[in-house]
């Protein structure tokens, strides 16, 4: 039990994709977050699109399911 | 096997770093100076220092080593490793620290449990940066030794000396503004290997196509997700339950040479921005620290112990001047990680130990010469009891092991503490220590309980979840906080109504 013998019949391919599903919640949430609140500490006239750290943080997850897509 | 030019890189890039290093003595007046940079950093700086202060001279030889022997699912600790959690932390847990004003992680554990949380965690963090500072001292300068013939006390010395000097009379800010220079300079050396490597085996494609015709043991070089009955150490399960749920977010969010760093962010934006912008960073970590190793199956594919992979690319790869450049990319990690130990614990001890125990209601001027005077006394600790790890030889090992058996309950009484109100101080208090006995009693008895080699990854997650657990059962049989304690410590449905008190 604590080896996860239980998850032994699940394929590689099976996990690649709890990976990717992994990433699409993680990505799903970071849009939720709300722009003032990624935005807190630039005043408002200050704020560029370029400094929007849901975009950032959905490029980064993005590149990371590229690398499990590709191995 | 050094040049005369790679001595002169080697020496230039140490002067360098002391003269940089010292050059932000002028901003230390206070102690937040000392130990947050008078909270001024930006970003760029904080991803960068993140990301060099995880990689040591060890780490180049280790990662490359399992690479040689178990391909690109090692490259899984920087990615899947990595990423979501630095995410979770810079959404989550930094901003809460960051407008709390926090100086260490045990003291957001002691406003959120009580006071014995704070003080278990701390000293726990203090012993292990502490030991662990003489061990990397000597570990790495034997490797140094082993791989370019530098002799052993002159890269301990040299190190501690200039390392010390900068991280006394600049704090912080000295620390991350080297490390800033030391990430170029290790990413600039790292790719130069790279790339000469990749040109050595003909190109990406060719180097795989010969690695997979090379026997059944190589077929799943490039399979970066391994089932869960790999005899490698890192089956898909221990990956996702043990690295990616436990082991990744404890160290992105509850070790406090990291996060002490993004506190030094200028607003919250930068805090936030530091941490995405080092998850960013940490992508590429792997190309540096793995693809040399995978490089060395096709260019030297009958290595007996797969730690030798980099040195033999180094030794036949490199030209003279890169070869320099790549001793002081290693010489960079062994300072970057030394510095971070340093200005640590000082803080750790400072804050938790020193301020609550010893002394209270001291001036400013007073806790910023108790950080300088720690710095210089753990360095010194650090230099004299460096060479009684040569008669441990796994000492290395066991300490980061240890390390990692403290990570799965200290992250789940974070979890729960932010997360969840009803938790109380006795619930938290118990989780930790009954969840580190349970770690250490798993690892005892390790041969009975898992079949594969090393089993870290499933006891991160087996000693997280009884913590967890623990924590839950405790906290309802006991007296919950009230409202007014748990003001700004924990989670809150108002970061989503844009409410800035949380």
């Amino acid at each position: 039990m604590l080896n996860f013998d239980w998850l032994s019949g699940v394929s590689q391919e099976t996990a690649k994709m709890i990976f990717f599903s992994l990433y699409l919640v993680i990505g799903g949430l970071v849009l939720l977050i709300p722009n003032d609140y990624v935005f807190e500490g630039i005043k408002k006239e200050e704020r560029f699109w370029y400094m929007n750290l849901k975009i950032w943080a959905l490029t980064v997850l993005g590149i990371l399911a590229t690398i499990y897509y590709i191995f | 096997m050094l040049a005369g030019i790679d001595y002169f890189i080697v020496i230039a890039y140490i002067l360098g770093m002391l003269l940089l290093g010292l050059y932000f003595k002028k901003f230390v007046n206070s102690s937040e100076d000392y130990f947050l940079g008078g909270k001024s950093l930006p970003f760029w700086a904080i991803g960068m220092s993140i990301v060099v202060s995880d990689i040591g001279a060890l780490d180049f030889v280790g990662v490359s080593g399992q690479a040689y022997r178990y391909g690109v699912s090692v490259g899984n600790f920087d990615w899947v490793g990595s990423v979501p959690a630095m995410i979770l932390a810079a959404f989550i847990f930094i901003p809460y620290f960051w407008r709390g004003g926090m100086y260490t992680i045990p003291e957001y554990l002691g406003r959120r449990y009580n006071k014995s949380v704070r003080t278990i965690a701390s000293v726990t963090w203090i012993l292990f940066f502490a030991l662990d500072l003489g061990v990397l001292f000597w570990a790495s300068a034997v490797l140094l030794n082993v791989l370019m013939g530098w002799p052993i006390w002159i890269s301990i010395l040299s190190t501690a000396g200039v390392v010390g000097l900068y991280t006394y009379f600049g704090g912080i800010t000295a620390v991350i503004m080297t490390d800033v220079v030391q990430m170029i300079i290790m990413f600039t050396g790292g790719f130069a290997l790279v790339y000469l490597s990749l040109d050595a085996v003909g190109g990406w494609e060719n180097m795989v196509e010969k690695i997979s015709t090379m026997g059944p043991e190589y077929r799943s070089h490039f399979d970066i997700i391994q089932p869960s009955d790999t005899k490698s150490p890192f089956p898909w399960t221990g990956i996702l339950f043990g690295l990616t749920f436990v082991m990744a977010n404890a160290y992105m969010i509850g070790n406090q040479s990291i996060v002490q760093r993004c506190l030094t962010a200028k607003n919250e934006w930068h805090a936030k921005a530091s941490m995405i912008f080092g998850s960013a960073l940490k992508m590429f970590v792997p190309i540096l620290v793995l693809f040399p190793g995978l490089m060395a199956v096709v260019v030297h594919p009958e290595l007996a112990d797969g730690d030798q992979a980099l040195p033999m690319m180094i030794k036949s790869i490199l030209p003279p001047g890169l070869v320099g450049l790549m001793f002081a990319a290693f010489f960079a990690g062994l300072m970057s990680s030394v510095d971070s130990l340093l200005n640590s614990t000082a803080t750790l001890f400072t804050k938790d130990i020193y301020e609550p125990y010893i002394k209270q209601d001291a001036t400013d001027k007073h806790y910023l010469k108790v950080g300088q005077i720690t710095t210089l006394v753990l360095l010194v600790i650090g230099v004299i009891t460096s060479p009684i790890s040569s008669d441990f030889p796994g000492i290395y090992v066991a300490i980061q092991t240890f390390m990692s058996y403290f990570q799965g309950p200290l992250f789940a009484i974070l979890l729960l503490g932010i997360f969840w109100k009803r938790t109380t101080q006795w619930g938290g208090l118990s989780a930790l220590v009954i969840g580190i006995g349970f770690a250490i009693f798993l690892n005892v008895f390790k041969d009975q309980f898992f079949t594969i080699e090393d089993p870290f990854l499933y006891i991160s997650w087996w000693s997280f979840l009884l913590a967890f657990i623990i924590n839950i059962a405790v906290s309802f049989m006991t007296k919950k906080h009230s409202e007014e304690s748990l003001k700004g410590l924990v989670f809150s449905s108002k970061i989503l109504t844009q409410n800035k008190s949380l």
